[in-house]
Parts: structure tokens; C-alpha cells; sequence
């Protein structure tokens, strides 16, 4: 059986060609009175099923809507959220990207579903299935500010319910996987037992869907195989050559479904398809090959468009290499 | 003279420069009228510095596009990649280091020399250092993060002993990307010895948009005379560091937020000032804007430096024998 691919989340909203600049085009004409929100909308909605048609002729098999409507890994999310408010640009992580940070003013609340309408017209757009990207609640808690909750648990907690909110109306509307994306424990390994509590609130009741926590901006030393015991049923991290969660992950057998990345989003430099297939080789002592997903290590939204299509059509190249080694 | 002002480097560009710029790349005008209008928008904001009393000028950058790309776009070895978003709608093209890269020519010195010929108050070479070069390119071409930046270190190095032979007074060697990688400070360290190493120019680095908790107090040990921070971004929580462990360098205090709309008042940037005043001596502090302003309108950063400048006088008025 061969390895399935997919992307972990982000893809680029615009690329070098003028048909290719329309999303960005819109906002300047939204900024300016010229373009209306529902215009703007329609414009998202273009975009998103142009990246999955892209997804799909180039061989992905369980594809994302790439993101397109999210303005940064936060405010998408947060913004529909009643209780936040948005402050100062904050540099995300390591990288030269920005997001609003998010300031909790008072008791938060959700009173619609956010991601259930995008995952829905993802679907409609292809007959590969669709992954839906969350943002983790430990994450979107350590990168705002509380203003409100007497206790930081508290705010996680909320975070927590509100995420499993979203996650159950995901379920109750098709959705098969579902992905948390929690960046945040590896630059705070220290809060793992809280990560744990969190992950508990997250996945109550959730019993259809395949889900999915993925790690990056950082390595797994420290937490791993502890993180196996966390209840869900895949792990991601960042495998690229000479990660040091490599050696991490040879310590203790996986027993949680892997998704590998593989391709390296953040340089524009090709891997050469040998060393990748030597990886992939490499993938069968840590954890089933046939339950492995190979993808990159970071949003592509870090690469400019061309670039970004080059790494998917080798991901997907590796992928079907490996599937004829497998056969012979 | 104490709280000596300044700004951290890049203005916006007027109208009529953002338009030509665009016809330029179009090919619509040539790069002679091009030159000829980034000179009279540098003319423009010269004469606006030293009109609100600014001490130490900038050119304001009306030549450049983004603060890494344009010394790529100057050094051979790199390309230049399709766009990248950085947030919101605002892209930019990275560079990628393709080959060893090299400085077959001063990159800035004449900017400097025409800048510096329209006044008689000190102007800044303005340069952008070698870990954000490397941190914010793509690398095709090095082994390791580490020989990117220590090539870069020497070729960075070549520019500013040109500025220095040229009469800069100031150089400024930015390093915004200094402040996320803790574990990289040592190289940061390392690269910009690399720089300043036998320069008597008055040198200053600028970093902004990071975890300075990380990074503090190690960071002091950057070889620059005075370090730029941006502060009021995050409405000072940074002044607290300093209580914890001096800062021993000069400062440049980051007094307004570039990336608001919003027109701080006269009395929030004297307090900004005080509170800083109250844990760093006078005569180490230099006041500035938090970042470059060209991501606002030219009203908008007219406004916000002349706030600046006139808290920055009612403080030095304040403290006017004390500083003296």
C-alpha cells in the first residue's frame, strides 16, 4: 500500500502571474470602498477552489483548501470569536511573518460555526477527501493575551471547549480528518500535562473522524513517547533530513498513525528525490508505512507560489516512487 | 545636548515616487527620471527632518523596497523569488543565495554622500546586517546557516568602512531578525563583530519584533555603541527587563508604534520617555520612532515624528539641568 500525501495546512494566496494576483488585487479594492465584502468573499471562494483543483491535478491525495481565507494561523478563528479583541502585529515564531495577537477581554464565545462552511465547500469541489485545519487551543492561548480568565487554565479550557465545538459540528457535517495544529508545546514542553487536559476537552465525543496533531517550530525531545498517549489518532512532526526529531523518534516505537514532513516549505532549495526516498525508506522503523502520510514541515505559505508547486509535485513523485518500490 | 532624536530609517515614499517606482518596473520611464525623483523625495524628507528639529538624519530609503532584498538585488550571488506574503496583503520577494555572494560595488555610499551634501546635521549609513540577510533570504548555495552569514558578515563589512572613509559619522546595521533565535545570538554576535570590528564610526543595530525576554541580557553583548528597540508595540513591558539587569549600552527608545494608525498624544510619548529615563541614564538614551515608518502614509509619519519631537523637547526641558 502506498503512502498517502497531503499538505499540512497553508498554501499561497497569490503567485507571480497577473491571473494568479486576484485575491490581493481584491483586498486593495475592499481597503478602498471598491469591492464589497460579499465581492471579497467570492473572490476567497475562487481562489480556494483554484488551490484544490491545483491539489488535485498534481497527485495530492487527501487535500486542504489551503487556507485562503485566513489572514494569519490565529485570526481567522479568533476574530469570530466573541470575547477577543486584536492588538499589535507579533512576529510568528521563528519566521518573518506577522500575526494580530489576540486579546481576551471577556468570557469567549462562539455563536455560529466558523470552519463547517469552508469544509463544506472544499468538498463540494473535489471527490478526494477533505482535511480540515484547526487552530490548536494550547497554541492560539500561549501566542494571546488573557485579560479576563483569573486563571490561564481557565482560558485554555474555554479555548479547548470551543475548538471541540467546532470539531463536532465538523463530524456531524462529513468531515473524516480533522487536524489541530499545536506549534506552541515545543517551545513549552514544561505545560505538557495541561496539554493533556486540553486534548481531553478536545476530543470528547469526537468518535468519526480521524484527528490529527501536528507539531512543528521545534523538536519532540522531551515529550516523546509521552505524546503517544495523547487521544488522538496521528501524530505530525517535521522529519526533513537531519531534524533532530529523527533521533528522537528512534527511541521508542510509534504507535499512533504518523504524518511525516518530509519537503522542507521554508527554502526554496529542491531535496534531491534520492535522499527523499532514502527518508521515506527510513519512515517504515518508525512507525506502518501503510498508515504514513508524507507531506512538508511548515505552511507553504512560506514559499512564493512556483515554488511551492515544485515541492508538491516532487512530494507527489516521491510518493508514487515509493508505491513502485513497495509493488517490487 | 541630552535625548538626541533620530528615526530607525525607512519614510514613506510620496505619490508621485510610489508611481513612477511602478512605471519604472513597467518600463514606462527610465531609470534616470526614476533617480530623479527618489533624489527630490530625499530632498523632501531631509528638508522635513530638519525643519521639526530632527538631530540625526536619515535618507529615508526612497531608493530601496524592501530592507533585505535591496542589498541582494546589489550583491552578486543572489536571485530574487516570487512573492512571498509577510502579513495581511503585503508580499515582498525574497532573495536566494545562489552562488557566493560578493560586493562588486558600494551599495549605498552615494546615497549617503548626496543625503549628507543637503545638510549640515550628521546623516546615517544605513545597512541592513548579515544574520537578517541570511535569516530572511532563501539558501541554495551554503552549506549552513552559519557560512551564509559570516560570508555576508565580510561582505557587509566592505560597505561600511566605505561609509566610514566616506564621513559617516552613524552607521546603523539593522538586525530585526536577531531577536527569534535565541540559540543563533552567538552567530548574530559573532557576524556583526565581523562588521563593526576597527570601524570609529558611531555604530548602532536595530532589532525589533521579537522575544527580547530570550535574548536579554546577552543581547547587550552585540559590539554596537547603542542598540534601537522598538518598545511602544508592546506598551513597554520590555522597560521591565531593565530593572532585572541594566542596560549598559545606549538606547534607541522606540517612542511610537509604526504599525498603528493611531496618533500616540504628546503626553503618552513624554511618559514613554520618563519611564524610560527613570532606569537608563540620560545621556544613553537617543529617542526614535519604534521601526521604519514607510508602512505609513507620508501624514501619518510627519505626524507621528512631530509628536515625537515636540514630547522629546518638553522632556528635555524637563530635565534640562539634570542632563546638562
Amino acid at each position: 500500500m502506498a503512502m498517502k500525501t497531503t499538505l499540512v495546512g497553508g498554501f499561497p494566496k497569490i503567485g507571480d502571474r497577473i491571473e494568479e494576483q486576484k485575491l490581493r488585487k481584491s483586498f486593495h479594492q475592499f481597503d478602498k470602498d471598491e469591492l464589497s465584502e460579499e465581492a471579497l468573499e467570492q473572490v476567497k471562494d475562487e481562489v480556494t477552489e483554484e488551490v484544490i483543483q491545483l491539489e488535485e491535478a498534481n497527485g495530492i491525495d487527501l487535500l486542504t483548501d489551503g487556507l485562503i481565507r485566513w489572514e494569519d494561523p490565529l485570526r481567522y478563528f479568533v476574530s469570530r470569536v466573541s470575547g477577543f479583541e486584536l492588538s499589535g502585529l507579533i512576529r510568528y515564531f521563528d519566521t518573518n511573518t506577522f500575526y494580530r495577537q489576540p486579546v481576551c477581554e471577556s468570557r469567549l464565545e462562539t455563536i455560529k460555526p466558523i470552519f463547517v462552511r469552508d469544509f463544506e465547500f472544499a468538498r463540494g469541489k473535489s471527490s478526494k477527501p477533505v482535511r480540515v485545519i484547526l487552530p490548536g487551543p494550547f497554541t492560539i492561548a500561549k501566542l494571546s493575551v488573557n485579560h479576563f480568565y483569573k486563571e490561564q487554565k481557565q482560558f485554555v479550557f474555554d479555548l479547548a471547549h470551543l475548538i471541540h465545538k467546532e470539531a463536532l459540528q465538523l463530524e456531524e457535517a462529513g468531515c473524516e480528518f480533522i487536524q489541530f495544529d499545536e506549534p506552541a508545546l515545543l517551545s513549552h514542553k514544561e505545560d505538557i500535562r495541561l496539554f493533556f487536559d486540553v486534548y481531553r476537552i478536545v476530543t470528547a465525543q469526537l468518535s468519526k473522524s480521524e484527528k490529527t496533531i501536528f507539531f512543528n517550530f521545534g523538536n519532540i525531545q522531551d515529550i516523546y513517547p509521552k505524546i503517544l498517549d495523547l487521544p488522538v489518532e496521528r501524530l505530525g512532526f517535521d522529519l526533513t533530513q537531519g531534524h533532530p526529531n529523527w533521533e528522537v523518534l528512534a527511541k521508542a516505537k510509534m504507535t499512533k498513525k504518523l504524518m511525516a514532513g518530509i519537503i522542507d516549505s521554508r527554502n526554496t532549495k529542491m531535496e534531491r528525490e534520492a535522499d527523499l526516498l532514502s527518508l521515506v525508506g527510513g519512515l517504515g522503523s518508525i512507525a506502518d508505512p501503510d498508515e504514513t502520510w508524507l507531506t512538508h514541515n511548515y505552511s507553504l505559505e512560506f514559499l512564493p507560489r512556483e515554488n511551492a508547486i515544485q515541492k508538491i509535485k516532487l512530494l507527489t513523485q516521491v510518493a508514487s516512487q515509493q508505491k513502485g518500490a513497495g509493488v517490487s | 545636548m541630552i535625548l538626541e532624536t533620530t528615526t530607525v530609517g525607512s519614510f514613506p515614499k510620496p505619490e508621485y515616487l510610489t508611481k513612477s517606482r511602478f512605471q519604472f518596473s513597467k518600463q514606462q520611464i527610465s531609470r534616470e527620471e526614476l533617480l530623479r525623483l527618489e533624489q527630490q523625495a530625499t530632498k523632501e524628507w531631509v528638508e522635513f527632518q530638519e525643519e521639526i528639529g530632527i538631530d540625526i538624519l536619515v535618507d529615508g530609503e526612497m531608493y530601496r523596497g524592501d530592507m533585505v532584498t535591496y542589498f541582494a538585488e546589489n550583491f552578486k550571488g543572489f536571485e530574487i523569488s516570487g512573492l512571498v506574503r509577510s502579513y495581511g496583503n503585503r508580499y515582498y520577494r525574497k532573495p536566494v543565495a545562489v552562488a557566493e555572494i560578493e560586493r562588486l560595488n558600494p551599495v549605498t555610499v552615494e546615497w549617503y554622500q548626496f543625503t549628507q551634501a543637503l545638510t549640515k546635521k550628521p546623516v546615517k549609513g544605513m545597512l541592513t546586517g548579515p544574520y537578517t540577510i541570511m535569516d530572511w533570504s532563501f539558501d541554495e548555495f551554503y552549506p549552513s546557516r552559519r557560512d551564509f552569514c559570516l560570508r555576508l558578515a565580510e561582505v557587509i563589512r566592505e560597505e561600511a568602512r566605505d561609509l566610514e572613509a566616506a564621513g559617516a559619522q552613524f552607521i546603523q546595521i539593522d538586525e530585526p531578525a536577531v531577536s527569534v533565535r535565541p540559540e543563533e545570538l552567538d552567530l548574530a554576535i559573532e557576524a556583526m563583530g565581523i562588521v563593526t570590528n576597527g570601524l570609529k564610526a558611531k555604530t548602532l543595530t536595530h532589532i525589533c519584533y521579537g522575544n527580547f525576554e530570550k535574548i536579554y541580557p546577552k543581547m547587550l553583548e552585540i559590539p554596537v555603541d547603542q542598540i534601537d528597540l522598538e518598545l511602544s508595540n508592546a506598551e513597554y513591558d520590555l522597560l521591565d527587563l531593565f530593572k532585572r539587569h541594566p542596560f549598559t549600552r545606549e538606547i534607541g527608545l522606540g517612542v511610537v508604534d509604526v504599525h498603528s494608525h493611531r496618533l500616540e498624544s504628546k503626553e503618552e510619548v513624554k511618559k514613554r520617555i520618563r519611564k524610560a529615563a527613570s532606569l537608563i541614564p540620560l545621556k544613553q538614551i537617543y529617542v526614535s520612532p519604534d521601526c521604519g515608518l514607510k508602512t505609513r502614509s507620508v501624514e501619518e509619519a510627519k505626524a507621528k515624528l512631530r509628536v515625537m519631537m515636540e514630547a522629546t523637547l518638553e522632556v528635555r526641558e524637563e530635565f534640562g539641568s539634570e542632563g546638562a
